[in-house]
């Protein structure tokens, strides 16, 4: 089965600054994977192995977080076979549709049996790339899956809802948006990492000029901090423990 | 100004008539559509001018009339379109928005009229951010929490004009079974005290001495997404944070949680946050009114015994 898994490089968010203006800036931030995608990559990485397989990792972005070979490296250490990225500095990539769009455009000429996806980035968290890449595609989309079987040209897929668990077959190609519950991303191994600098990065010249925005983003700030007391006290003897029955007694009790 | 036309859509029929008394005031034509036959749609008072329902059987799902909808939708130039924000909301607008080639903002905290439209305000970067947006197609996808549009007393008179969607659903993906979750989703939405567990606890059975605090405190369990969805201590439906669930309780008591911003998140309209944890360095006592640094094995139990 040839799996293709989506994987977006975010600024890292505890090293977004909160300017006085409460604008942010990501000058000081490094670049990392989005949390979620890692669980898309490890459940390529086991469908791939199941079915004797492989995987691709896909990344669109700007040269600033797709350019350093460390990134790269790291992506390429947690199962896939090789990484195509799509290097592109116009594009804001401010809504779920302009990117599934550009995601689209990469995988024109691409072959693939399913296309994994992160449960939302850690930045933006739309949480809806998988499904609309789906649609333009027009193959099969389902989110918040927790459990891949393949079988016989299709897959078997738990989707697990607020208060129901649905048994999916899924015809191939189809688009698949993991649920975070569905695995725990391991540390990539000494023997991962070597192997990684050794796998081929393909850069792609698609065209992006489909990919338009539907949003205007009129505002990015930091809330106003909600103003707390923090009153700290160090120690966890009875004494310590009757200040905090005192507060809690005044407070809310 | 007001928008010329809102569709309101959702599979849970309470959802449907609070999300349309709440958009009522802000449009012209208001169409609800619901996934059911017609009695339900009968018996469905959401005071919307028209409702649609879109007959579902067992092996089919809401989201096999993505298409059918979009149709009619597009029956208008133009349209705001809310809907619930549950795994299927977000999968059906996904597909909506598509078929009308917009993107859908999810998890819209806000919706404030602004000229013909609305501006759609979300939490962004893991909760250190909140973005303000409006769209820039004639059609417009979100969705949205209960409660979005505040408590409403109004009542809507009934619908009159109720009738079928006029496509056929299209099922691309066969539906094999469906369970139910046995564990019921705990509404922690509505407590008005949480303890709030993290990564300090130890083991599994250490739950326990956490129980019985709550107990003495009446309130709730909560924890941190690890506690969930890493170590499965406790179910999904209780983690407190960006992903999971935001509440706003009068207290939450924070044990054993570093505070991370995505934690943060979803407590940090509690009236009163107090944190226990042994590193004084912890994000978690920035975010509190009252904390202490120590041992929490030590300090949960001769709590507990001050408190009886």
């Amino acid at each position: 089965m040839k799996v293709t898994v989506c994987c977006k490089v975010v600024p890292n968010e505890d090293e977004i600054q909160v300017l006085p203006s409460h604008e942010l800036s990501m000058s000081g931030a490094s670049w990392k994977i989005s949390q979620y995608d890692l669980n898309a990559l490890e459940s390529g990485k086991k469908l791939a192995a199941e079915t004797g397989g492989t995987v691709t990792a896909l990344s669109i972005g700007k040269t600033e977080a797709l350019g350093e070979s460390k990134i790269r490296k790291d992506i390429l250490s947690r199962g896939a076979n090789e990484l195509s990225l799509l290097i592109d500095n116009t594009h804001a990539f401010s809504d779920s549709l302009e990117t599934a769009k550009a995601i689209a455009a990469a995988l024109k000429d691409a072959e693939y049996d399913v296309v994994l996806c992160g449960m939302g980035s850690s930045d933006l968290y739309s949480q809806e790339v998988g499904i609309q890449l789906g649609a333009l595609l027009d193959i099969p989309a389902v989110n918040s899956v927790t459990a891949i079987t393949a079988k016989d040209g299709v897959l078997e897929v738990e989707r697990t809802l607020e208060d129901c668990v649905e048994l999916l077959e899924v015809p191939l190609p189809a688009v698949l948006t993991v649920s975070s519950e569905i695995n725990v991303p391991p540390i990539p191994s000494m023997r991962d990492i070597m192997q990684a600098g050794k796998k081929p990065v393909n850069e792609l010249n698609s065209d992006l000029s489909s990919a338009t925005p539907s949003i205007k983003v009129l505002s990015e700030l930091a809330p106003e901090q909600q103003e707390r007391k923090m009153q700290i006290i160090e120690g966890d003897g009875a004494d310590a423990v009757s200040a905090l029955v005192s507060f809690l007694k005044t407070e809310v009790l | 100004m007001s928008l010329p036309s809102i569709f309101v859509i959702s599979e849970d029929t309470g959802l449907l008539s609070e999300l349309c008394v709440g958009a009522r005031p802000l449009g012209e034509k208001l169409t609800a559509v619901m996934f059911g036959d017609k009695a339900a749609a009968d018996a469905a008072s959401c005071g919307a001018d028209r409702l649609i329902y879109c007959p579902v059987d067992n092996d089919g799902a809401p989201e096999d009339y993505a298409g059918a909808i979009a149709v009619e939708i597009k029956k208008n130039s133009g349209a705001f379109v809310i809907l619930g924000n549950s795994i299927r909301g977000r999968a059906l607008a996904g597909l909506i928005g598509a078929a009308l080639d917009t993107a859908v903002l999810t998890s819209v905290s806000e919706l404030t009229p602004e000229g013909d439209t609305l501006i759609c305000r979300r939490t962004v970067y893991g909760g250190t951010a909140q973005s303000s947006a409006v769209f820039t197609t004639p059609y417009a996808v979100v969705t949205v929490g209960g409660g979005i549009f505040g408590e409403s007393t109004a009542a809507l008179p009934p619908t009159a004009d109720i009738s079928a969607i006029s496509g056929n659903p299209v099922r691309k993906i066969k539906r094999i079974s469906r369970s139910d979750k046995l564990e019921s989703a705990a509404n922690l939405a509505g407590a008005k005290r949480i303890v709030d567990v993290g990564r300090g606890l130890a083991e599994e059975a250490d739950l326990d001495m956490c129980r019985k605090l709550a107990s003495a405190l009446d309130a709730a369990m909560g924890c941190s997404r690890p506690v969930a969805e890493n170590n499965k201590w406790l179910p999904k439906s209780v983690y407190l944070g960006i992903t999971g669930v935001q509440v706003k309780p009068d207290l939450c008591f924070a044990l054993g949680v570093s505070g991370q911003v995505q934690h943060i998140a979803g407590i940090n309209k509690s009236k009163v946050i107090v944190a226990i944890n042994k590193d004084k360095n912890a994000p978690i006592f920035k975010n509190a009114d009252f904390g202490l640094v120590g041992d929490m094995y030590k300090i949960v139990p001769e709590l507990i015994k001050q408190l009886s």
